[in-house]
């Protein structure tokens, strides 16, 4: 029988009896609900999503006022004006929350208190420049002379061209670290729980009757890879469904090529890892052993994870030297990558020893699968299970 | 044909088989007998490469087991175990298809089995589900569904009602007689009597004795001879053959054990003093005696 027809079936079995089973439903139903109500909540608050201000003027109001401060505050933001007598009269409307401010055109500002900054700046700059245009007028100089009065000081120019590209892709490789991180802990431990299920139902004796050790590892790896990667991407899918209906999704300009390579390390970090995870099972014959058996991998992993986070600004020799090692290039690597600090030929270096690595992890495991799937009873050594197959 | 050849194993300083050799012909069915841990578990599993011997080899049809053989193999271990959640039928469609059956073949296998185990309406139950009986009936189909050359069971009567055995036995004697080789291992050494034309003692890791059940009966040494006397016989019987080895005695019956070719004119005569003879009976020792003469050596 081929081989790849065997590990074909032992990884449809674990995907298929996932799938079917009411938890997974239940856990992914609740996750995409869970995504969509994150992003969506807040809009629920915030009806449009937009400010309106209105500013009580004392005396006669400049036409200009509410479309030169709606403009300075940007988009989303609309201001309008109202006219008061007296400026008691003001002041009451502004106490009561009626108006947001309370310009005096004698040149006065109220404010309420010191909250709306924001707002309190743009109508003070707003009207010093409503006044310098009106004294220059005075004065006799027209609105372009007045602009060349204005002109901006000198231009900022950056050795690094693309330094602001830069960071917006280190962002996003580190998105993508934190993807593979999450993917690795609960998918893993999936693989772990299944593993040791299966030690447990004792159906393993059964199975590897026929079916060889590597292959079931394969097989189970595969099943529940494919299906923690369709989970992510249809919690993926949701997610952008739902930003781009709001309009508040852009796709970072860091796409193409960054995507690619985040894409590469995710599918080498999480075999490397989802590998290690089921030899790690394969040593425990009881569910409450399993943290235990996991336990060096999980801090492989965390070290991974605060290199990469502590690095997101920039490259240091610790994140140079761990995108080299297997362990923990796939969160490590990427980020370098995005930066346009690493080198080709470390990335070529990289790529190649993880795949070793990878390769070598499964023959290991294999071994270790083996020899520690037929022991019960207590937690077997790693040598111990080495030693006991062939 | 199944040999196993001069099979060795330790693990530590346990000495788990130790020179095992026997061999299993198609269409044989073979009792395979020994106290625990004397090393059954590990030749079966040996056969599946569940372990590596440290030395000795297991060959079919004359050829070292290469994994594409062992699809042909089916195997019931002592710790049953299936998935618990996974309906029935799909799990045995997944075991027929794991030897290597077509999709379409595993499928109609597993109506046939389940048809035949009276299990045809659980066919869509979960495993977890079912009565602890009809677990061992699934176990055993699992081992059955791609209809095996070679057969190996590690204790299939353990756990089974009366039903169950006689379903077991009847199983057992078709695949046989289809041209299967069938290895079985048990304790109830009644039952394989009836059932096996064949055994296998083993112990401590290596065979101590093998062949025909009524062979290795009237080989052995010793004879049991039965007395049964009147019930109006007062005296005690034990008394009576004082000097005998005495197996087993209750009032008016004894059970003696006595070297082959004994001479039984003495203990006639003795009979006949102890009052009115009812059954005087002179046999070969059963497969259990045999069984305790070999192993408790």
């Amino acid at each position: 029988m081929n081989p790849w027809a065997t590990v074909a079936l032992v990884a449809v079995r674990d995907f298929r009896e996932r799938v079917a089973s009411r938890a997974f439903q239940l856990s992914t139903g609740l996750t995409v609900l869970l995504v969509a109500g994150f992003i969506l909540v807040p809009t629920f608050i915030d009806t449009d999503g937009t400010t309106n201000w209105l500013i009580g003027v004392v005396g006669e109001s400049p036409p200009t006022l509410a479309e030169a401060v709606a403009a300075g505050a940007g988009d989303d933001t609309t201001a309008a004006t109202t006219s008061f007598d007296t400026r008691a009269e003001a002041e009451a409307s502004l106490e009561v929350g009626d108006v947001d401010i309370v310009v005096d055109t004698t040149g006065v500002i109220v404010t309420r208190d010191a909250s709306n900054s924001q707002l309190t700046t743009l109508v003070a700059t707003v009207m010093a420049s409503l006044a310098i245009a009106e004294q220059a007028e005075e004065l006799g100089i027209d609105a372009s002379q007045l602009t060349d009065l204005f002109v901006a000081g000198p231009r900022v120019e950056s050795l690094s061209a693309t330094s602001e590209g830069n960071e917006s892709d280190r962002a996003f490789a580190f998105f993508a670290t934190i993807i593979l991180f999450m993917s690795i802990i609960t998918y893993g431990s999936w693989i772990l729980i299944g593993v040791i299920e299966e030690k447990t139902n004792r159906v393993v004796e059964v199975v590897l009757g026929t079916v060889r050790p590597h292959q079931l590892l394969a097989g189970k790896v595969l099943g529940i890879g494919v299906l923690g990667v369709a989970q992510v991407v249809l919690i993926g899918i949701v997610a952008v469904t739902v930003m781009t209906i709001q309009d508040a999704f852009e796709i970072p300009d860091a796409a193409g090529t960054v995507l690619a390579w985040a894409f590469i390390w995710y599918v080498l970090g999480f075999s490397f890892y989802a590998v290690a995870y089921a030899a790690a099972g394969s040593l425990v014959s009881r569910q409450e052993e399993a943290q235990n058996a996991a336990f060096p991998l999980t801090m492989m992993l965390m070290a991974a994870y605060f290199i990469a986070s502590f690095s997101i600004t920039g490259e240091n020799p610790v994140l140079r030297i761990s995108s080299l090692l297997p362990m923990f290039a796939p969160m490590t690597m990427p980020i370098r990558i995005a930066g346009g600090d690493a080198q080709t030929w470390e990335i070529a270096l990289s790529l190649s020893l993880m795949m070793a690595a990878t390769y070598g992890l499964i023959r290991f495991a294999g071994r270790v699968y083996a020899g520690g799937l037929l022991q019960s009873g207590s937690r077997v050594k790693w040598r111990e299970a080495w030693s006991a197959s062939e | 044909m199944l040999e196993i050849d001069n099979l060795h194993k330790n693990y530590g300083d346990v000495v788990a088989l130790d020179g095992c050799s026997f061999s299993v012909q198609r269409g044989q069915l073979l009792g395979f007998l020994g106290p625990n841990g004397s090393g059954k578990t590990t030749t079966m599993r040996s056969v599946f490469s569940l372990l590596k011997p440290d030395a000795g080899e297991v060959r079919w049809d004359g050829r070292v087991i290469e994994p594409d053989a062992r699809l042909r193999f089916g195997y019931m271990p002592e710790q049953r175990g299936l998935y618990p959640r996974m309906r029935v039928a799909s799990q045995l469609t997944y075991f027929g298809r794991l030897h290597g059956m077509e999709k379409r073949a595993a499928t109609a296998a597993t109506v046939t089995w389940l048809d035949r185990l009276g299990l045809s309406d659980r066919a869509d139950s979960r495993l977890e589900e079912l009565s602890h009986g009809n677990q061992q009936r699934i176990q055993l189909a699992a081992a059955l569904v791609h209809d095996p050359e070679l057969l190996i069971l590690d204790e299939p009567f353990s756990g089974l009602d009366p039903l169950g055995v006689q379903a077991m036995i009847e199983i057992l004697i078709d695949r046989a007689a289809a041209g299967a080789a069938v290895v079985f291992s048990s304790h109830q050494l009644d039952l394989v009597e009836d059932l096996c034309e064949d055994v296998v003692i083993i112990a401590e890791g290596k065979v101590v004795l093998s062949g025909p059940v009524r062979e290795l009966r009237s080989r052995s040494s010793h004879r049991y001879l039965d007395l049964e006397v009147a019930a109006g016989a007062s005296r005690n019987l034990a008394d009576a053959f004082n000097g005998f080895e005495v197996v087993d005695v209750e009032p008016g019956r004894i059970r003696l054990r006595v070297g082959n070719g004994t001479d039984l004119e003495p203990f006639v005569q003795k009979a006949k003093t102890l009052g009115a003879v009812r059954q005087f009976s002179y046999s070969p020792p059963n497969l259990s005696e045999v069984f305790r003469e070999v192993v408790e050596q």
